[in-house]
């Protein structure tokens, strides 16, 4: 699904993300881990094309269309919708898109390519309702992969649905975007964005962070509801665990000086959280 | 004649004693011929044994200003100058050389501690150990008396000078500088003063150079009917810093002077210029009688990378006033900023404010100007924001904020923002208000006197100006802010 | 001063203009006359989108009498040179509100130029005008408040925003105060700025394509200008041209 490769880059002149390697299947959740300033946040920004995070090597791919066979019931092995586990694409029920080179798209064109990029600070757009928002840009994705636009209707239905499902009131879909949210609605009007653009992979900046308890289970089980497929992939990036044990990982990578430095299992976020970053990364 | 006025100044200075510093010492003055013509310009440079160079200079600017218009503002309601019914250059007899400053001229010194120099800088004078250090250039009239502390400057390689000395001492550097931030053919009062300029301070910082005090000039108007053409230059060169301030003083006259300075500054890359102006020249009376016109050019080029200028000023005095010390940001990642606190009462006439040009990447300014208007005077700011086209990334943030005491003054925000660059960040607020009875009365019901209260209400109101002033200046000026206003309400 | 002389530079209320332009329509027609009688109310629109070489010089005399009111709405998009010239008389307890709109593209000057008097107390102004320059365009507001001497209880307040979509346009302010009351509120506020360059990486990160993007925050930037016109056919016909003058800019 997603393939990184040394990736190096530069904000503002100056060196963040050194050698960057990760390679996520479908079907699979990873965590970012890392003491701040590790790099997290920029990666999440790079991989979404922000303006001013200029790479200076490396390689990202990214197949949309990549399933995990194993993880889909019922699939059969022998129809030409099988996918090759290594990455190399064959085709899909979806699009005819092969593997993309990510880092040669405007961030338009890999959101419609199926990445989403959940904010650590979502932006505040006076003026601009949220529905109007997410209505456009449903629309311009979909014309961009060569699909009909909803319709008004349509559209309110997938909307109310999805905020059904974060547990957000309509009134609020209705409102300019994020203007006069609290931090948690926030982060809870991002995965309903998620929802309803219903993308392949998922990269979440601090989704967790100014949740409280009860947000952060409605948020981690709309994350499993929306996200927890065979043909999509999660990157979570976090600081604590807490959010582990609402969305479990597959893989737990510690990011540190803009490089992976150790990757492992669940069990590796709990060893962080009691010996600290230090500890680990100097091991 | 002069000492029949003299008389009758004093004696009017004893009878009102409103102007804390109306009085006028008995200096023998050494005058140039009253009036102005090519002649009074060649004086003035023979009198001060200026080179060649600079003669033709002066003499090309007094060519260029007979063909000039006399300017008319808005905003301000001004007499006619007669130009020649005045003497352009007034110097103390020369006595011999001073070794130190017992040997100034008592008389100087009875002066200097009648205006309340502050404090400060009398014990530096009176030489208390431990005492901040101040370089005092002092201008007394048109011709700089006493420098102190030279030779410590000169150990930093600091060049402190009057711009007389300069020209002789140091041609080159004048020369290189000397009317490229203030063009002489700026504007009409710019280019009188290229010609007949009689004093000022050049001040010239060597690069990485941290000046080791802060360097003061107080000028003061002294001689009756004489205009005032101080001409400032300060070159901070590359990542050097200086804090410079500016006091002024006039005892009390009848008759209208002409204050017509220059003030010049550059910084180069990574340099900082912090200049700080107390200005409470003699308003004029309650009726509008006398009082200083003061039209200074005051400009600051930025030339440098990340260089810097801040421009503070707390101007309470002449009669009216009209300038706009401002920032030529063409330096990338340069920094430009005024604070101002500008206070009006009785007749006055303010029409002050600044420029903020922006030419460089990444250039950056903020301006916080604190009008105070009372009795029937008029307070008016009058800025402007300019992006060049080629100007990324610029931001300004204005913010232009009025008192008004009473209900006879006025308070006006002329501010022009031109933006040709669609990165810039442009900010503008105003806003206008009176101190509420609220406030009086709660001030006052906790046992202050209407006056003090309104002194209080009104630094409360430019506290962000006045923190940006020198240690020494803060106390004056806050004081200055309170005696400008007596009377002002009730 | 003979009042059919061609403005300069050196007249404040010109200083940004097109004179070479305003030179070919000179002199101007009489400014239109709107008398509101006291306690009355009334609503003028103006859509001033002359075509693309005219000059089009409005000019209006507005006098509202004591406890009247009068809102405005312009929208500015037409015109070589379109400069809109509203001076306000008004009277105790009156109120004027002005709602305006520039969107400029190519070599356009468009100017809103406003006075509003408050000549005796307890009067109130709004004006708040929003302006989207593109191409070479050049979008002007010059707006002076002045409250008389006995104009206590004055409320005025001015909001003047401008947008630059190209670095060839130029957006110039002069919001000015001229106050002889001490009894009084008035604010001005006035940014120039351009897009949000973080609000339209997160339209990208959702998918928009940048031209829907910067149509939709325009349009939000502007939204709120015509919000106040009660016919609705009139706010539609607002709201539809100056859709289509920023998606012609886009």
């Amino acid at each position: 699904m997603l393939q990184i490769t040394n990736l190096s880059n530069t904000v503002a002149d100056k060196p963040i993300l050194k050698g960057l390697s990760l390679t996520i299947q479908p079907g699979e959740i990873h965590a970012i881990m890392g003491p701040n300033g590790a790099g997290k946040s920029t990666l999440a920004y790079t991989l979404g094309g922000r303006p001013g995070y200029e790479v200076t090597g490396g390689t990202v791919t990214f197949q949309s269309n990549s399933v995990r066979p194993e993880l889909v019931e019922g699939l059969s092995f022998s129809g030409d919708k099988r996918e090759e586990k290594d990455g190399a694409s064959t085709g899909s029920a979806r699009t005819d898109v092969g593997a993309i080179d990510l880092l040669a798209l405007d961030p338009h064109e890999r959101a419609a390519a199926g990445l989403f990029l959940g904010f650590q600070y979502p932006v505040e757009i006076p003026g601009v309702s949220n529905l109007q928002f997410l209505r456009e840009s449903l629309n311009s994705q979909r014309k961009a992969r060569g699909e009909a636009p909803l319709s008004g209707g349509e559209f309110i239905k997938l909307a109310k649905e999805k905020a059904a499902l974060l547990g957000m009131d309509m009134d609020m879909l209705k409102r300019p975007v994020n203007v006069g949210f609290s931090g948690g609605e926030k982060k809870r009007n991002e995965m309903v964005q998620m929802g309803i653009l219903d993308p392949k992979l998922a990269i979440l900046d601090e989704t967790d962070s100014g949740l409280d308890i009860d947000a952060l289970r409605i948020v981690g089980a709309g994350i499993n509801a929306i996200m927890r497929k065979p043909d999509k992939a999660v990157l979570l990036i976090t600081h604590y665990q807490r959010l582990l044990d609402y969305v479990k990982p597959d893989f737990v990578h510690v990011l540190a000086g803009g490089r992976i430095v150790k990757s492992g299992g669940p069990e590796l976020a709990l060893e962080l959280e009691r010996e600290g970053y230090a500890e680990v990364v100097a091991a | 004649m002069t000492e029949v006025k003299d008389a009758a100044a004093r004696d009017a200075a004893k009878k009102l004693e409103t102007y804390e510093w109306g009085f006028s010492s008995d200096i023998e003055q050494d005058f140039a011929p009253k009036g102005l013509s090519e002649e009074t310009v060649r004086f003035i440079s023979a009198k001060k044994n200026e080179p060649q160079w600079m003669l033709d200079w002066r003499l090309k600017a007094f060519a260029l200003w007979q063909t000039m218009e006399s300017p008319d503002w808005a905003k301000l309601d001004i007499a006619p100058i007669d130009y020649q019914d005045a003497y352009y250059y007034a110097a103390p007899k020369p006595r011999k050389e001073l070794a130190s400053l017992d040997e100034v001229d008592p008389e100087i010194l009875r002066v200097y501690e009648k205006l309340g120099i502050p404090i400060a800088e009398q014990e530096v004078l009176a030489g208390v150990a431990g005492s901040r250090k101040v370089a005092v250039d002092a201008v007394f009239d048109s011709v700089s008396v006493a420098t102190t502390f030279r030779k410590e400057l000169e150990e930093a390689g600091v060049i402190f000078r009057s711009i007389s000395e300069a020209v002789r001492e140091f041609p080159d550097l004048v020369r290189k500088y000397l009317g490229k931030v203030v063009p002489m053919h700026d504007n009409y009062f710019a280019t009188l003063n290229c010609a007949v300029f009689s004093d000022g301070t050049f001040v010239y910082i060597p690069e990485g150079v941290r000046c080791p005090m802060e360097l003061s000039t107080y000028f003061r108007i002294n001689a009756e009917n004489t205009g005032q053409f101080e001409r400032t230059l300060i070159v901070a060169d590359k990542g050097s810093y200086v804090s410079y301030l500016e006091g002024c003083t006039a005892p009390m006259r009848d008759e209208n002077q002409l204050h017509a300075a220059v003030v010049e500054l550059v910084a180069l890359d990574d340099a900082e210029i912090k200049y700080s102006t107390v200005q409470n020249w003699y308003p004029g009376d309650a009726d509008g009688k006398g009082g200083i016109y003061n039209f200074v050019t005051k400009r600051a080029l930025c030339q440098g990378r990340n260089s810097k200028v801040s421009w503070t000023q707390v101007e309470t005095g002449s009669a009216i006033t009209w300038k706009y010390p401002s920032c030529v940001l063409s330096g990338e990642n340069s920094v430009g900023e005024f604070y101002s606190v500008a206070v009006t009462n009785n007749r006055q006439q303010a029409d002050t404010g600044t420029k903020m040009i922006h030419l460089g990447k990444g250039s950056r300014s903020t301006i916080v100007s604190k009008g105070i208007s009372a009795g029937r005077s008029n307070n008016t700011y009058r800025g402007l924001v300019r992006v060049a086209a080629n100007a990324e990334g610029v931001r300004n943030f204005t913010q232009c904020d009025s008192l008004l005491l009473g209900s006879e003054c006025g308070a006006h925000t002329v501010p022009y923002i031109e933006v040709k660059n669609p990165s810039a960040t442009i900010e503008h607020e105003a806003t206008t208000s009176k101190i509420s009875d609220d406030q009086l009365f709660y001030a006052m019901q906790r046992g202050l006197g209407q006056e003090e209260a309104v002194a209080l209400i009104v630094n409360g109101f430019a506290k962000e100006v006045l923190q940006q002033l020198p240690m020494e200046f803060a106390v004056e000026a806050q004081k200055l802010l309170g005696i400008s206003l007596e009377g002002s309400v009730g | 001063m003979n009042a059919l002389a061609l403005p300069t530079r050196r007249d404040e209320a010109w200083r940004y203009s097109d004179l070479d332009a305003l030179a070919t329509a000179w002199p101007a027609a009489a400014p239109e006359l709107i008398i509101v009688r006291a306690g009355d109310s009334a609503a003028h629109v103006l859509l001033q989108d002359a075509p693309d070489d005219a000059v089009a010089i409005r000019d209006y005399r507005v006098e509202i009498a004591a406890g009247g009111s009068c809102g405005f709405h312009v929208l500015n998009i037409g015109g070589k040179l379109g400069r809109v010239t509203i001076s306000v008389t008004l009277g105790e307890g009156a109120h004027f509100a002005l709602h305006g709109a520039i969107i400029g593209g190519c070599e356009q000057t468009l100017e809103i130029v406003t006075t509003v008097h408050h000549a005796a107390p307890g009067a109130t102004s709004e004006q708040v005008v929003r302006s989207v320059l593109a191409g070479r365009a050049t979008g002007n507001y010059l707006g002076k408040i002045a409250v008389a001497r006995d104009a206590q209880k004055t409320d005025a307040s001015q909001s003047v925003k401008a947008m630059l979509l190209d670095r060839t346009a130029t957006a110039n302010a002069k919001p000015e105060l001229e106050i002889y009351a001490d009894d009084v509120k008035c604010a001005h506020g006035a940014t120039v700025g351009e897009l949000d360059k973080s609000a339209l990486f997160y339209m990208a990160s959702r998918g928009l394509d940048p031209a829907t993007a910067q149509t939709l925050l325009l349009r939000a930037f502007v939204a709120g200008v015509f919000d106040g016109i009660a016919d609705d056919a009139k706010r539609e016909r607002f709201e539809a041209a100056a859709l289509a003058k920023l998606e012609a800019l886009a």
